[in-house]
């Protein structure tokens, strides 16, 4: 299963459960907005999206992963709007046989969402001030 | 004539100072051609931006003729994540 969702407010996280029987590896990422860009305490990111672009651009990468690595699931919440420090801007969770599979693909689609994906951000500084976000592709 | 929307983000929105633009355009214009316009119209601002170039929401890599109605988005480096 592939689901994909952009959302303007807090991520609620996928449903963990202990009935999948074919399913042994859960893999959870959460990215988080760190309190330092430039060197500079922030409050908070500002996240902008391509809108429906985004969540497609998503859902190919999300397909791809599925394709290269055969795991069985990929749900995967990204937020935009304004995400303040500490909070959960990326939410993915992987299902797969093994955990190779699953760690791979987790790689893999981070990866090509930070390459790929139209979805930008900007840092508002302590002062207020709005600044570009650092910006790597690793 | 043909009629284009251009969507406009992150540094390209910073540089022309809007969110879209919509462009009257002649007949058989490419994206390479509506890129150097934009590029032009930024004085500047985009010189060491690369952009990638979506036609109706979605990403192309070739220099492809323009229609009417095409919304198009030089899109910067994205930053997801």
């Amino acid at each position: 299963m592939i689901k994909v969702e952009i959302v303007g407010s807090s991520i609620t996280p996928f449903d963990s459960n202990d009935n999948q029987k074919e399913k042994g590896a859960e893999l959870i990422f959460n990215g988080r907005v760190r309190g330092t860009e430039h060197g500079k305490k922030i409050k908070m990111l500002e996240y902008e999206q391509y809108e429906e672009m985004a969540e497609k651009e998503l859902r190919i990468i999300a397909q791809e992963a599925q394709n290269k690595f055969s795991i069985k699931d990929l749900l995967c919440r990204h937020r935009i709007g304004e995400v303040k420090v500490g909070e959960t801007s990326l939410h993915v969770s992987i299902w797969s046989k093994h955990r190779k599979e699953g760690l791979e693909a987790m790689s893999f689609f981070i990866i090509e969402l930070k390459k790929r994906v139209p979805i930008w951000k900007w840092a508002i500084l302590e002062n207020g001030e709005k600044i570009p976000s650092e910006c790597k592709h690793e | 004539m043909i009629k284009i929307r251009l969507k406009c983000f992150s540094q390209v929105k910073y540089a022309l100072g809007t969110n879209e633009i919509i462009f009257e355009l002649e007949d058989e214009t490419f994206t390479d051609d509506l890129e150097k316009l934009v590029r032009k119209k930024a004085e500047g601002k985009l010189d060491n931006v690369t952009l990638s170039t979506a036609v109706n929401k979605k990403y192309i890599s070739k220099n492809i003729e323009l229609v009417d109605g095409d919304e198009v988005a030089f899109i910067p480096p994205v930053q997801g994540g």
